[in-house]
């Protein structure tokens, strides 16, 4: 049998982040031959406010490998520990959601379960105490985990929080230095060949053409190639999540304080997100347009910032929902062009790293075989959906009331998905996590227990368990974690000692 | 609330059960009602019972000494299954407990494999796993908890007579069984159990252990799934081989012209299964009749089916204990806090989508056999398969990767090691091991080859190692 040959050629269109984290990582591929072309135009604008993101961006910037502290320093970058969530169950109400895991299972009985006994008698503190990245949230405080599985610093996971535009820049370096091609120009037409409608080149203004044979569309929400040109379709999932815009404006920082975490405030018609970068504070106001008129919530952003305003603020359109074919024929979407989810959970750049390995990972060949392309669109729906129910959890498990928007979110019927997850959750605590699921456990019980959703009971197993010694040893591990996260400098201070930003940002 | 819990049948399956329940839920009365006949609560499949590497540990967990079931159970170690016959006629490859080869640079050693054979080399996986070759040699020794160390790069299964395995797992659980098993009372759901002598027994919920007969489940049933289209094996003679010397240190699956025979070495001889069709082998002496599948929900109402009366299928290699090990864990954490609550429904879906999995691994046998020109195997290889297993074969036929979906019992290096021992070949690798420079690819290769080597000549033989424990004279 002979395999059809590989693919040669590969073009993405657009200079985002999304467009330069595909180019720095299929740049792997160059020494196989493949070439590697971006297009892009420095006319148009990318959405680039400050972005903050999940543990595993760790694992991206790995493989490229990235130096940490050179990466921060350029992007203007913070760690982040967690996400703080404030008003969100109910007005006046707080709870974080840290990386990195909660206590320690004890004989194969899980944290939270011992947790839900203990507590229930008033044996225990709130969960926040025995996860240690809380903890260091708490106290602006970060060091870096060690591997080392007999230390408390192993239980800790972070993210950064950085600025998107100078994170692409950055990637674009590094991807043209591996040999990744970038072409200056707007793409005018997008000729299809005849048969088979796959896309031939694209055909820029001035009629230069760039030719290839796996196109990525990494247009944002223009979504160039795989909507306007192949019509892949979108699925609408604003029922479940109605914010369909955001205001966005940095602000100055307030002192010298960098939090190490990203906050999370609920408000009457959506919720408002704070950033911490080195130089300034990346904000924003998403809301749902029918509850209030855009000056309003340019008014609520503006009243809600903890230092100037450093600009004018911006107005941002979207829609949830999905891209209904990630891949079609021979474009494959990545970024906003094959989805969105508002960022309350930081995801946007996690779905772009996860797509861009799983395209890595189903590659076609020239024959462009529908196997790799099923696949690849089952894994991202599944990956979506997943995600999908996470953000609508925060919604749904909600007490607040003080507007409409919270009643109808959380009298609505949910996916079925998240419904079985919640009925499991709420009788005694159980969880079952698909395996390719990106939010581990432990997120998925600090939102729940965060949002209200506090389980009737617990494993039966814990009851099997010697209640004094387990009280003891919970205090005990409470003051351990609180003892390692008081002996870590400062966040800022880790920053300016490891990783200033640089004079040319 | 769940405060007793009955348990039918007293093979390996009901003590292991009462075992698991006891040591999990101190709170809870168990009882075990024992029934007649023999023990095939987890499928009559030969005196002697194989299991993967992760049954160790569960011991473990579960208080049992393993030394001294060994001795009471005439056992010894397994480091896989040897698969001979199914490939072709006269060809075989090796199922190991642990992993083949090492990545480079993120891309996984078949990618790199591939890439290699395509340089016109020949390549054998098994030859890049140290269970494997250890398995060759007839070396054991237990793997070392370094993840540093090359010898961490395995794991073990054991052998165990049946029955030997039955009463450590009743002697380590400090249960008496309650009595023999009459009859179930059952009004929509089993009321209670009537006992020989008469008496009754209530509980809140029942396990039924019983294996095919499914005493308890065939009652309140909401149907058996039947699999026979896809494993065309229903009848089984379990056989007893009196042997003296070292056992191999592994399980043998071997196909011959219309079936194929299990073999599962101890200290002193061989527990054995033939698999065949009384179609096409009739009139087999001491021929048990065999239908594979599985029970449509496997907990409905008060009774949850395990081992054998939940999902029937031929141990191609060792899940049976497995696939009990780990419906017991779904079962512990998923008692009810409340009548009409969501867990028997969440239960039958996870054990459902375990069950399919090893299922579609057994099938993979079938389907991708080499032995043309033999009816039963023709057959076989032209059925279609189900879904799961079809969209497997095609993404590996394409790109040398298989999907796994959520909950399945055998692992991603599980799947590669049976598609390369079949002989089926992925169109194409990986592309980023194109990108890897030709001397690396080799290098690598052969560093863990050298490793793998050295560190078997190192190893104790499979019989010094059972003298040692004195499981063998």
């Amino acid at each position: 049998m002979t395999a059809p040959a590989p693919i040669r050629r590969i073009v993405i269109v657009g200079g985002g982040t999304a467009g330069w984290m595909a180019a720095a990582a299929l740049a792997r591929l160059i020494p196989a031959g493949v070439s590697v072309t971006l297009v892009e135009s420095e006319e148009i604008g990318t959405v680039g406010v400050g972005e903050a993101t999940i543990p595993p961006i760790r694992n991206f910037n790995a493989l490229l490998g990235l130096d940490e502290r050179d990466f921060l320093s350029r992007t203007q970058g913070t760690i982040k520990l967690g996400i703080a969530f404030v008003d969100w169950t109910r007005e006046g109400h707080r709870y974080v959601h840290p990386f990195g895991e909660f206590g320690f299972d004890v004989e194969g009985v899980k944290f939270h379960q011992i947790w839900r006994k203990l507590h229930a008698e008033g044996r225990a503190r709130e969960i926040d105490a025995y996860n240690v990245c809380a903890l260091a949230m708490a106290a602006g405080r970060y060091q870096p985990p060690v591997a080392d599985p007999g230390s408390i610093l192993s239980r800790m996971a972070y993210a950064y929080q950085f600025d998107a535009s100078l994170y692409a820049k950055y990637l674009r370096a590094h991807a043209e230095r591996r040999g990744v091609v970038r072409v200056e120009g707007k793409v005018a037409q997008v000729p299809l060949r005849a048969g088979d409608g796959f896309i031939e080149a694209v055909v820029l203004e001035g009629d230069r053409r760039v030719e290839g044979e796996l196109f990525l569309d990494c247009t944002g929400f223009r979504a160039l190639l795989i909507e306007q040109a192949l019509g892949a379709g979108w699925e609408s999932w604003a029922h479940w999540l109605q914010c369909d815009r955001a205001v966005a404006v940095p602000s100055a920082s307030p002192g010298p304080e960098i939090t190490p975490f990203t906050r999370s405030t609920a408000h009457r018609a959506g919720w408002q997100w704070r950033i911490p970068l080195q130089h300034r504070v990346g904000n924003g106001h998403v809301y749902c347009s029918a509850d209030i008129s855009d000056d309003a919530a340019c008014e609520t952003l503006l009243a809600n910032l903890d230092g100037a305003p450093l600009r004018d603020p911006f107005l941002l359109r979207f829609e949830a929902g999905r891209r209904k074919r990630a891949w079609h024929r021979n474009c494959v979407a990545l970024g906003l062009s094959s989805g969105f989810l508002e960022p309350l959970e930081s995801t946007s750049i996690h779905l772009i790293q996860s797509g861009i390995h799983r395209l890595m990972a189903l590659l076609p060949d020239s024959g462009f075989s529908p196997v790799e392309r099923d696949e690849y669109n089952r894994l991202t729906d599944a990956q979506m959906e997943q995600v999908r129910d996470f953000v609508i959890l925060h919604y749904h498990a909600n007490e607040r009331q003080d507007g409409d928007l919270w009643r109808r979110v959380r009298e609505m019927a949910i996916p079925e998905t998240l419904r079985r997850k919640l009925d499991l959750f709420r009788g005694r605590g159980r969880f079952f996590r698909h395996e390719d699921e990106l939010f581990a456990e432990s997120s998925w019980i600090a939102v729940l227990l965060g949002q209200g959703v506090i389980p009737a009971g617990w494993d039966p197993l814990a009851d099997g368990l010697d209640e004094n010694k387990l009280a003891t040893s919970f205090e005990r591990i409470h003051e351990m974690f609180a003892r390692a996260a008081r002996a870590m400098p400062r966040h800022e201070e880790w920053l300016a000692r490891n990783a200033p930003a640089g004079t040319t940002a | 609330m769940i405060r007793d819990i009955g348990i039918v049948g007293g093979g390996v399956a009901g003590w292991m059960a009462a075992l698991a329940l006891v040591r999990a839920l101190p709170g809870i009365r168990v009882s075990l009602i024992e029934t007649e006949g023999p023990d095939w609560s987890l499928g009559p499949f030969g005196p002697a019972e194989a299991s993967l590497p992760d049954f160790p540990a569960w011991l473990g967990d579960h208080g049992v000494d393993e030394g001294a079931l060994l001795r009471a159970a005439r056992g010894s170690f397994s480091l896989g299954t040897a698969v001979s016959g199914w490939a072709a006629r006269e060809a075989d490859w090796f199922l190991p407990f642990g992993t083949i080869g090492a990545p480079l640079a993120g891309i996984a050693f078949h990618q790199l494999a591939a890439r290699i054979r395509e340089t016109g080399r020949a390549l054998r996986l098994a030859d890049f796993s140290l269970a494997a070759v250890a398995a060759a040699a007839g070396r054991f020794a237990r793997p070392s908890p370094d993840p540093r160390s090359i010898l961490s790069s395995y794991g073990y299964g054991l052998h165990l007579d049946r029955a030997g395995l039955a009463a450590a797992l009743r002697a380590a659980s400090g249960l008496e069984p309650a009595g023999e098993f009459n009859r179930a009372i059952v009004d929509g759901a089993v009321t209670a159990v009537e006992l020989r002598d008469g008496s009754r027994v209530v509980a809140d919920l029942w396990l039924d252990c019983s294996g095919p007969a499914a005493l308890l489940a065939s009652r309140l049933d909401q149907g058996w799934e039947d699999w026979s289209a896809w494993l065309p094996c229903d009848r089984v003679v379990e056989t007893w081989i009196q042997m003296e010397g070292v056992p191999p240190p592994h399980a043998h699956a071997g196909a011959f012209e219309t079936g194929w025979q299990r073999t599962v070495p101890l200290a002193g001889g061989q527990g054995g299964a033939l698999f065949h069709a009384a179609a096409l082998l009739p009139d087999q002496p001491g021929a048990i009749p065999l239908a594979q599948g599985r029970r449509a929900a496997a907990w409905t109402g008060n009774v949850v089916a395990l081992g054998a009366a939940a999902v029937l299928v031929e141990p191609l290699h060792g899940w049976n204990l497995a696939l009990l090990a780990n419906a017991l864990a779904r079962l512990i954490g998923l008692l009810p806090a409340a009548p009409g609550g969501p867990e028997p429904a969440e239960y039958s879906r996870l054990a459902a989508a375990e069950a399919d999995s090893v299922r579609d691994f057994a099938i993979l046998h079938y389907k991708t056999n080499g032995r043309t020109g033999e009816a039963y195997w023709d057959a076989a290889r032209a059925m279609p398969v189900p879904e799961a297993l079809r969209r497997k074969l095609d993404l590996h036929a394409s790109r040398g990767r298989v999907p796994l979906e959520d909950g399945e019992l055998l692992g991603a290096d599980d799947w590669i090691a049976a598609l390369d021992g079949q002989g089926v070949r992925p169109r194409r690798y990986d592309a980023l091991a194109d990108a890897m420079a030709e001397p690396r690819l080799l290098d690598h290769a052969e560093r863990v080859r050298t490793l793998i080597l050295d560190a078997v000549r190192a190893m104790p033989h499979h019989g010094a190692t059972l003298r040692a424990e004195g499981l063998i004279a």
